[in-house]
């Protein structure tokens, strides 16, 4: 297990070394953040100090280098727009994205679980026809238009939460709605197939024949060993909620990662995406290691090799 | 179940491109942020004014932005020598009582006695030595190029000092009255790093810091002891940032904030019709033109061409037709509410499309004529239709328009390596508030390389104008100057633009012409 580990760990390198070049790369053929950092009617003189004293008047493979080597030692640049370093930043907003990724993946996994064990033991009936359907519904539903919808519906003509912003629990349940929707359709995909099959296992029929409540059967046998999918695909739905934390953060004005990636985009703020993009990076090889590691841990039959 | 990590990835990536191609950067639209947790409640609250803007302000650094949503909140943070009152009386006093010209090249500034930092510290000349000092001597800093004109400033005792200047520079006082010339405390900054003041900024302004949550809210509170005593009926200001135009609607509709800016058309009447908030529309100093390009290979470099698309755009059916008839048509670019502006060009325009066809048949083109036009889209209020519908009326006199729209970071590219075609769409501002801004773009320094424009003539009545202490003279200078603008069409203008607020009634609130949140001008309805 620790050579795997290692070697995982190890994986990690190439990975991050070619979403740096893939970042650097996407941002300079992007355009000049100079000229979108000074007012639409600034002097060329302007623009050519500016874009020298950052160090942009240089061909990109030394900007390159350049950037690689202070990435090494922890530096991702200075951010143009905030005037300071741009990784804590990055890291500031960090706790945002993690707290609606925490609650969205509660809303997912309360939905999805029964949602799924349902589905799967009402297979073939109109409930699992709905079910299903609502799936597909979910999993299709841009979150910018449902986040929208539920602003519409649950705190203007029904101002049961806020608009929008952070600092409460009512602030959080809409966006967390929002993104978690999207994640519970496929863990409910997900969850109804591996149900499916788990009840079809011998040692289900057994427990039937013996006599076991439906219940015990559902739950205890079934369900317990349906978990091992279930919890590998809610690990890797972390690269889903971050990924639609863009635009629901967006939406509701949730002040994390995906706000400031937006923002920092918009603004050719360099060093604020590449610190991001890294960081997010960072956080889904990371979850995805834990969730490789779990899927073994909770299958002995899995082999650490 | 496990997905290849790039194809992970990519949505992200992907999809932050994709998003910010299709969201409004409304911070550079001269646009940037409740308190506490409270979300909606806020607005109920007597004494708390919470305003949205479209995003974050970025940084207490007085010196290193250029962002005129930031500067709106400093204002309330921080104290000027001397404000700039547009609308009204100009140049007024604010921690300076009086200033006078020692000569061409030295101003004095006497201070008020009784001005003291949040922090208790009184505000002295050495403060002053010390901001400005500051930005006049590091070129590394966004606003240096705006005071690169200070070589020194002198301190003759606490109250009083001398500012150098590299020449005579007529406009002094109004870059004294702009973004970064906030005066900063300087022992403060010495005793406790930059590092320290940007996250625990200290002005003299009448609100002082309270936090910052970045990409969320800004708060500021009362300064009990700020020299011009209770200025507003404000306890406490919460500046919020939501980038998203309809959640700003919807904060307001349902109580969240008590102003939001910049509305697009389509929300108006959701605004106007919901019980209890209204839209109010104010003047900004940005003018919305065309850029025709000089170059001789161009058709656009035939004054008669130029002149044709001028008569052939009826400047106030796009006002009625795009901006529900807001915004003042011109024909310069220089709006009243800054020094040396031609009243007689601003709310005029030229229609005439008979007259325009003949002008293209004089010019040679009276089989028609084609035309590409680059426009941003998403940058300016209705910047799409607006192109959309001067293409239309370009048309209707033989001008066939390809129109090119273009994402603004690659609009700018092209616009600054000077290969746009024959017109592009732009919408300029100038916070300097002095015709020198706007005009510079005119002369050879600036127009040349950019559109092949050059004139001797104005050149030179600039130069003169530019270090010209007489201030009727130099008034009369720009005068002359936009009307031979207008004349030479070097740039074709189209209308002075409006901002448009969703704002709850219970509010008294008048935009500001220089777009900054001055809280004391905002009340409670009576």
């Amino acid at each position: 297990m620790r050579k795997y580990l290692l070697w995982r760990v190890l994986q990690i390198i190439p990975v991050l070394f070619l979403i740096s070049i893939f970042v650097f790369a996407l941002l300079y053929l992007a355009g000049d953040p100079v000229a979108l950092m000074l007012p639409e009617d600034a002097t060329q003189e302007q623009v050519d100090a500016l874009r020298e004293s950052l160090g942009l008047d240089q061909p990109f493979y030394i900007q390159y280098l350049s950037f690689v080597g202070d990435m090494i030692q922890g530096n991702f640049g200075y951010s143009y727009r905030y005037s300071q370093p741009a990784l804590p930043i990055v890291l500031e907003r960090l706790p945002a994205t993690f707290e609606l990724a925490f609650a969205s993946m509660i809303v997912a996994v309360l939905i999805a679980v029964p949602l799924g064990i349902l589905s799967a033991t009402k297979r073939n009936t109109a409930l699992d026809v709905f079910i299903s359907g609502a799936s597909v519904l979910g999993k299709a539903m841009p979150n910018f238009w449902l986040g929208i919808m539920l602003i519409l519906m649950l705190a203007i003509t029904y101002p049961f939460f806020p608009v929008s912003g952070s600092g409460s629990v009512a602030h959080l349940i809409l966006p967390a709605i929002t993104l978690g929707t999207g994640c519970a359709a496929e863990m409910t995909r997900v969850l109804r197939s591996s149900m499916l099959e788990t009840l079809n296992q011998d040692y289900v029929r057994t427990a039937v024949s013996k006599g076991v409540k439906n219940f015990f059967v559902v739950y205890k046998h079934a369900f317990r060993n349906a978990l091992i999918p279930f919890i590998t695909i809610t690990f890797l739905q972390v690269s889903t909620l971050v990924s639609g934390a863009l635009i629901t953060e967006v939406v509701f004005s949730w002040p994390g990662l995906g706000q400031l990636l937006i923002q920092a985009i918009n603004g050719r703020d360099m060093a604020v995406v590449q610190a991001t993009v890294f960081i997010v990076a960072f956080i889904v090889i990371v979850v995805n290691l834990m969730a490789d590691v779990l899927y073994r841990v909770l299958d002995p039959r899995i082999q650490f090799d | 179940m496990k997905r290849p990590f790039l194809m992970q990835m990519m949505p992200i990536v992907v999809g932050g491109l994709l998003l910010s191609g299709c969201m409004t950067n409304e911070e550079n639209m001269t646009t940037a942020p409740d308190a506490g947790g409270e979300g909606g409640a806020s607005s109920s609250n007597d004494t708390t004014l919470t305003i949205a803007q479209g995003s974050d302000m970025v940084s207490f650094d007085v010196h290193d932005h250029s962002n005129t949503s930031t500067e709106a909140i400093h204002v309330n943070m921080f104290s000027y020598l001397v404000k700039n009152d547009v609308e009204g009386e100009g140049i007024v006093p604010d921690l300076a009582t009086d200033w006078e010209l020692v000569d061409d090249e030295t101003w004095q500034f006497t201070l008020r006695d009784d001005a003291v930092f949040h922090n208790g510290d009184p505000v002295t000349a050495e403060d002053v030595k010390f901001t400005l000092e500051r930005v006049a001597k590091d070129n590394t800093l966004q606003e240096h190029e705006n005071y690169r004109q200070i070589n020194e400033v002198e301190v003759i005792d606490d109250h009083t000092f001398l500012i150098h200047t590299n020449g005579p520079q007529p406009v002094l006082l109004n870059r004294l009255s702009r973004l970064g010339s906030g005066i900063l405390p300087k022992d403060y900054i010495e005793e406790n790093g930059w590092d320290h003041f940007l996250q625990e900024p200290v002005g003299s302004g009448p609100y002082q810091f309270v936090e910052w949550i970045r990409d969320d809210r800004v708060v500021l509170e009362r300064f009990d002891d700020y020299f011009g005593g209770d200025v507003a009926v404000w306890d406490q200001l919460v500046f919020r940032s939501i980038p998203e135009s309809s959640t700003r609607v919807g904060e307001v509709i349902a109580g969240g904030v008590d102003i939001a800016m910049n509305i697009a058309p389509i929300d108006w009447d959701r605004v106007n019709e919901n019980e209890g908030t209204s839209i109010v529309e104010g003047q900004t100093n940005r003018t919305m033109m065309l850029v025709p390009n000089h170059r001789e290979e161009y058709p656009t470099s035939d004054p008669l061409v130029r002149e044709a698309i001028d008569l052939a755009i009826d400047n106030q059916a796009l006002l009625d037709n795009l901006m529900g008839g807001s915004g003042t048509p011109t024909l310069t670019r220089v709006n009243p509410g800054n020094f040396g502006a031609n009243e007689a060009l601003h709310g005029e325009y030229r229609y005439d499309p008979d007259r325009a066809k003949e002008l293209l048949e004089e010019a040679g083109y009276g089989d028609g004529l084609e035309l590409t036009l680059h426009s941003p889209d998403g940058r300016y209020l209705q910047d799409r239709e607006t192109t959309e519908v001067i293409a239309g009326m370009l048309s209707e006199v033989g001008i066939d328009v390809k129109i090119d729209f273009m994402e603004w970071s690659a609009y700018v590219d092209l616009r600054d390596a000077h290969e746009q075609k024959d017109l592009y769409l732009i919408g300029l501002t100038g916070s300097l508030w002095d015709a020198a801004h706007q005009l510079r773009h005119h002369t050879s320094m600036v127009a040349e390389d950019h559109i092949g424009y050059s004139s001797e003539e104005f050149d030179r009545i600039y130069l003169e104008a530019e270090v010209n202490m007489d201030e009727a003279e130099r008034e009369q200078q720009y005068i002359d100057l936009q009307t031979m603008a207008d004349e030479e069409l070097i740039n074709i203008m189209l209308f002075q633009l409006d901002s448009f607020y969703a704002v709850n009634d219970r509010i008294q609130f008048e935009p500001r012409l220089d777009e900054m949140w001055r809280v004391e001008e905002i009340t409670l309805s009576e």
